[in-house]
């Protein structure tokens, strides 16, 4: 009897234990799981697409190659060989890692220093707050704040350099035609899927110079992880068996000429005035409140002097023709009787929020220290870049338009919120408490809403099959706002209109470009 | 966006250490219920805290203001024999913030189960050496949110422990104990598949650091055995998990450490046969991702046996 009482209980613990810690131990992945894949197609005449920035795919010029018969070719290939015939653990490790052409891998790197850097200045002891200084990234704080509309940004600069920087060189592959290493001598040992893609200059070089250049610009402390990243890169390539040093130094120079210029648009594109002195976020606040009779305000303790970007709505446009357009009809007074609706459903959600409301709020929070909804957004494209095996000039068009939406969607978004200046829940509703940290800019209209709406629209033209999942990924993100009682139903129904128009905008420009 | 800066605190842990002890039924003390004996206890805890560790640093949050945690906790012991008990307990947990416009939260937080064995007792000199050595589980009972912090019922993840705890007891009533356990943490779930620890994560999975918690005590038992009062040190070191960044959010991840100070008294009143009044108040002392918390416990314990009980009266009580 004594003993029975003993046994059951240690065996039932013995039991769950071994059950409940099963799982423990196992290596959470930090990057998207793929096998480098074969092309489904090669865009031979990917050269003639138009691109963004660039004149032409011939504005930027890079050196002929040595012809394929040459003694030069033939010892960089003799060179080749021996280099990818044997490989240590760390080299088959980065050429997996890296699956040629690297683009979804430097992406992930974008949304990582995203993520990063999407902190909030702490105040200081005397309840002021200090700015991040781009001439002192490293004094804190930290330089910059990747807040959404920086980071929609950066993705966007990241994004369109590469369309453009790869439709040159598909432009010089075709034109030089020099064949790829693998292609030139059958017996170089190869380590990834092989493809007739002309080997001068190397895509993936390119693809490595592009990002360094743009990445390293945008998250300037990042300068020697950036680097690493690109050597260890562009090695890859050569360990993999798929392209020869000429390959990776006219890709190289290619790439840092490309990324040179958008980094010049990047210097003048408006962004170093977005974050205004006080006096100027001021005169905006007042000019809403003559113009309409409200004004948001920051509820923090103690309190911002200045919202996130009171001017980001001035930075210049990818590809909407004026802000003003996909401007919504704006919010309705507060404490009317359509907005008493909207507060009394605020309420009632928050009130008996269900779990499945909590999960959404959370799932697509995307807040401080994540990759913001734009980051999002590019994940989701990378699984379908993936998914449809495309090349990476295909691919990059795809995250060329994705962003470069996506940061329209943002100036259009934050152009709404400055000048509506609509208060949040919080402020307009007294003793109102949230599930979610309410952001430092005024509510309307949501910008999950319009990045999200912008990106779903953009996403559905290029992957019609998938167009359901998208939009409602991009309903649920919007909504989640609302469970998390950080937005009213009207600032992401109207989010949501004006995001799907700056969608089509792009999509205009995208019909024409040649790629489709 | 979170704006509002958040922070774990300890007192998720009350479930998996009762830290400081409640003593007369718990894991970590130097009691053991006799065979057929059961003790229930019912313990309020008030704690709170106005200034936490964001990694090393201490500071405040206006966003917080003072944070309380209330937590009530049901447990019972059982004498499966006199020298093995099993322990339960199930503490519901209510959570606020003076400052910010976030919400709290209530509910059930971590069930726990424990078998607490005597592993050696003998006679020394004027007194008595024991060794008790405890293994325990704690499962979280409901879907509450761990990824929502400070405001978070619990870790929300199963927690193993092995726990030892040496003490030597003169007759005189005079006593001093050490207890130690290592806990073995599975992995939480959160409600997002991307997280920033001190690189991103693609996955709802969070790896959760495993943990020491330690104690000495020094108690005295006064007033023939009726009234208890103890003196302890304690603390928790986590094995592991990442420091909060300058401004931002807690996360369950957090390499959680503190070091605390109490003081504890069980009065076993003569009137009352089978009940005791329990008090206790902590203070913690030096932390790390934690909340500086200051808490007073209330409660009382009902004891009575149950089956094949010998005489009572040469219990505590």
């Amino acid at each position: 009897m004594k003993k029975k009482i003993i046994i059951f209980p240690t065996i039932l613990l013995a039991f769950a234990t071994l059950v409940v810690f099963q799982a423990c131990d196992e290596d959470l992945p930090s990057n998207y799981a793929f096998d480098p894949y074969e092309f489904a197609s090669l865009d031979e005449n990917g050269g003639d697409w138009l691109p963004n920035l660039l004149t032409s795919s011939a504005q930027i010029g890079i050196p002929a190659p040595t012809d394929a018969g040459s003694v030069e070719f033939q010892a960089e290939l003799a060179s080749l060989k021996s280099l990818s015939a044997q490989l240590t653990g760390e080299q088959k490790a980065a050429v997996d890692y890296w699956g040629g052409d690297g683009l979804i891998r430097w992406n992930e790197i974008a949304r990582e220093l995203s993520a990063k850097y999407n902190l909030t200045p702490a105040p200081n002891g005397d309840g002021s707050y200090p700015a991040p200084d781009p001439d002192n990234p490293g004094n804190y704080p930290l330089f910059p704040f990747a807040h959404p509309p920086y980071s929609a940004r950066a993705f966007a600069y990241w994004a369109a350099a590469q369309y453009d920087a790869l439709i040159t060189t598909w432009h010089y592959k075709y034109q030089f035609n020099r064949p790829a290493a693998f292609n030139a001598d059958g017996s170089i040992t190869t380590h990834l899927p092989l493809n007739n893609l002309p080997g001068y200059p190397s895509e993936g070089a390119v693809i490595a110079a592009v990002s360094k250049d743009i990445l390293t610009a945008m998250y300037p402390l990042e300068k020697d992880y950036i680097a690493q990243k690109a050597v260890e890169h562009q090695n890859s390539l050569m360990w993999a068996g798929m392209s020869v040093a000429s390959d990776i130094t006219g890709g190289d120079s290619l790439g840092r000429a490309v990324g040179k210029v958008f980094r010049m648009r990047a210097a003048s594109d408006g962004m170093k005035f977005a974050q205004s002195p006080r006096p100027v976020s001021d005169s905006i606040r007042d000019a809403a409140q003559a113009r309409f009779g409200w004004h948001w305000e920051n509820m923090e303790t103690p309190t911002r002097p200045v919202g996130i970007t009171p001017l980001y709505s001035k930075v210049k446009l990818w590809c909407v023709p004026n802000v003003v357009a996909v401007r919504p009809a704006g919010p309705p007074a507060p404490n009317s009787p359509e907005f008493q609706t909207a507060a009394n459903e605020l309420n009632d959600v928050l009130d008996n929020l269900t779990n499945e409301q909590r999960k959404i709020a959370n799932f697509w929070s995307d807040g401080l220290g994540t990759y913001t909804p734009p980051g999002h957004w590019n994940r989701f494209a990378c699984e379908s870049i993936v998914k449809n095996r495309y090349n990476p000039l295909r691919a990059a068009r795809v995250l060329a338009y994705l962003n470069m939406a996506m940061q329209d969607a943002g100036i259009a978004c934050w152009d709404a919120k400055y000048y509506f200046h609509y208060p949040r829940p919080i402020q307009a509703m007294p003793g109102f408490k949230t599930i979610l940290g309410t952001p430092n800019f005024p509510s309307y209209t949501s910008g999950h809403s319009m990045f999200s709406a912008a990106g779903a629209e953009v996403l559905s033209y290029i992957f019609p099959e998938e167009t359901a999942t998208f939009q409602n990924y991009s309903d649920e993100a919007a909504l989640s706002r609302l469970y998390g009682g950080i937005h009213y139903r009207f600032d992401i129904e109207d989010g949501n209109t004006s995001g799907k128009a700056v969608g089509q905008d792009a999509i205009k420009r995208m019909r024409d470009d040649g790629g489709e | 966006m979170n704006k509002i800066l958040h922070i774990n605190i300890f007192m998720y842990l009350l479930s998996l250490a009762l830290p400081g002890g409640v003593q007369a039924q718990t894991p970590a003390d130097g009691l053991m219920m006799e065979r057929g004996q059961i003790c229930f206890a019912a313990l309020y805890t008030h704690d709170t805290w106005d200034e936490y560790w964001e990694g090393t640093l201490k500071r405040t949050n206006g966003n917080i203001g003072t944070f309380t945690r209330q937590t009530v906790m049901p447990m019972f012991a059982l004498g499966l024999s006199d020298r093995l008990n099993v322990i339960a307990a199930l503490p519901w947990v209510k959570t606020q913030a003076s400052g910010g416009q976030m919400r709290g939260v209530s509910g059930f937080q971590d069930i726990g189960l424990w078998l607490k064995g005597t592993a050696y007792q003998h006679t020394l000199g004027s007194g008595t050496l024991s060794l008790f050595g405890v293994i325990g589980l704690t499962l979280p009972t409901s879907d509450y949110l761990e990824d929502y912090a400070p405001f978070s019922i619990g870790l929300g993840c199963p927690d193993f422990s092995i726990r030892a705890t040496p003490q030597y007891q003169l007759d005189m009533g005079l006593y001093i104990r050490g207890t130690a356990a290592y806990m073995i943490r599975g992995n939480a779930t959160i409600e997002r598949d991307y997280y920033y620890t001190t690189q991103g994560i693609y996955s709802d999975v969070v790896d959760m650091p495993n943990a020491m918690s330690y104690a000495a005590t020094l108690g005295y038992w006064l007033f023939d055995y009726t009234l208890q009062v103890e003196a302890s040190y304690d603390g928790l070191n986590s094995f592991g998990g990442y420091d909060i960044r300058r401004q931002d959010a807690g996360f369950p991840s957090n390499r959680m450490n503190y070091t605390r100070a109490g003081m504890f008294i069980h009065y076993y009143p003569s009137f009352l046969p089978g009940f005791g009044i329990v008090a206790q108040g902590n203070q913690i002392l030096t932390g790390r991702n934690v909340g500086q918390s200051t808490a007073f416990t209330a409660g009382i314990t009902y004891q009575f046996g149950i089956w094949g009980t010998r005489e009572t009266a040469d219990a505590a009580n």
